[in-house]
């Protein structure tokens, strides 16, 4: 009698032609969904935390305002005036009607710059926003 | 002499091998520099910009109002009384609740007001403070006549709940000009 393993008779390898497709479909999920970083971020900040907190469906329909630190004031690329918020408010606000301004403010800033650019939007009739911030706790 | 060129069979045929690997580093390249954070944080709507000339002060119904005065040093006032930060939701609760079947024109509006000085993130709690007793409110109604929690309704009731029932005014006081 010999001993001899058994082995099923069947093929036993992974078809793999299909694969790269597979990948590919993976692929331009993740190139549709992907934006990359617009902005360079030129000042410093620290964004407050809240619990009570909304979601900003529309990704295309915001426009960020950044306050740093030291109360620097940054629209797109640049840091800006405060007196030159309001005509690039106004120009993006129609360009895009029901824009909404995400003011990422660094949380030790003070109230009065706040503000000061509150009534730059409100000049601009922008008047949606947002104040940007983190969950808490997360 | 034979005139035909003679052709090698050479295999015309492109290596599909590594095609699996190429469209797995494309892949890797996409899912680590995606980043799907959706942008969070509270919501509001600003007023129309009037003139200084032309403002006209309305007078409210001093039921209606609910107050909040922030000082410099993060103190909070609510309708003259000093209270602890984490204490707005709590007060407010009951009187959004009270509020919540009179007609529009009735419903309580909340004021807030900071100093110039006022810390940023010590206005953010507030708001947040007024916020979460809202959505409360609105959770609390929800359940009680649909239910559901608010953020489960169906878009025709929650517009009911959001619009005529448990709507969320909020007015900005400007700081006082003469503390700059």
């Amino acid at each position: 009698m010999t001993f001899e393993k058994k082995r099923a008779s069947v093929k036993q390898d992974i078809p793999t032609t299909s694969m790269p497709d597979i990948v590919f479909m993976l692929l331009m999920f993740f190139m549709v969904v992907t934006t990359l970083r617009e902005y360079t971020i030129l000042v410093q900040f620290k964004l407050p935390e809240a619990k009570a907190l909304e979601k900003i469906e529309n990704k295309r329909l915001i426009q960020y305002i950044w306050v740093g630190k030291s109360g620097k004031i940054q629209i797109n690329d640049s840091i800006v005036k405060l007196s030159q918020v309001e005509p690039l408010m106004y120009a993006k606000r129609q360009a895009l009607p029901n824009v909404i301004v995400s003011l990422r403010i660094d949380k030790d800033a003070d109230m009065g710059e706040v503000t000061d650019i509150q009534q730059e939007l409100r000049k601009a009739s922008a008047l949606r926003i947002n104040y940007s911030a983190n969950l808490k706790g997360s | 002499m034979a005139l035909m060129k003679r052709k090698g069979i050479r295999s015309a045929e492109i290596p599909t091998a590594s095609q699996a690997d190429l469209a797995f580093l494309l892949l890797l390249f996409f899912l680590v520099s995606t980043v799907i954070d959706v942008d969070t944080g509270i919501g509001l709507t600003l007023p129309d910009y009037i003139p200084p000339d032309q403002i006209k002060n309305v007078k409210v119904d001093k039921d209606r109002m609910a107050a909040i005065l922030i000082n410099e040093n993060g103190d909070v006032l609510l309708d003259g009384k000093p209270i602890p930060l984490f204490q707005i939701k709590n007060t407010l609760e009951p009187r959004i609740e009270s509020k919540i079947d009179l007609p529009k024109n009735k419903k309580l509006i909340i004021s807030v007001k900071t100093d110039r000085k006022t810390n940023y993130n010590i206005y953010i709690q507030a708001l947040d403070q007024i916020k979460q007793a809202y959505f409360e409110v609105r959770d609390q109604y929800s359940e009680r006549t649909y239910g559901k929690k608010f953020n489960d309704l169906n878009p025709d009731n929650q517009n009911v709940v959001k619009e005529d029932k448990i709507p969320i005014i909020i007015s900005l006081a400007e700081p006082e000009s003469v503390q700059k």
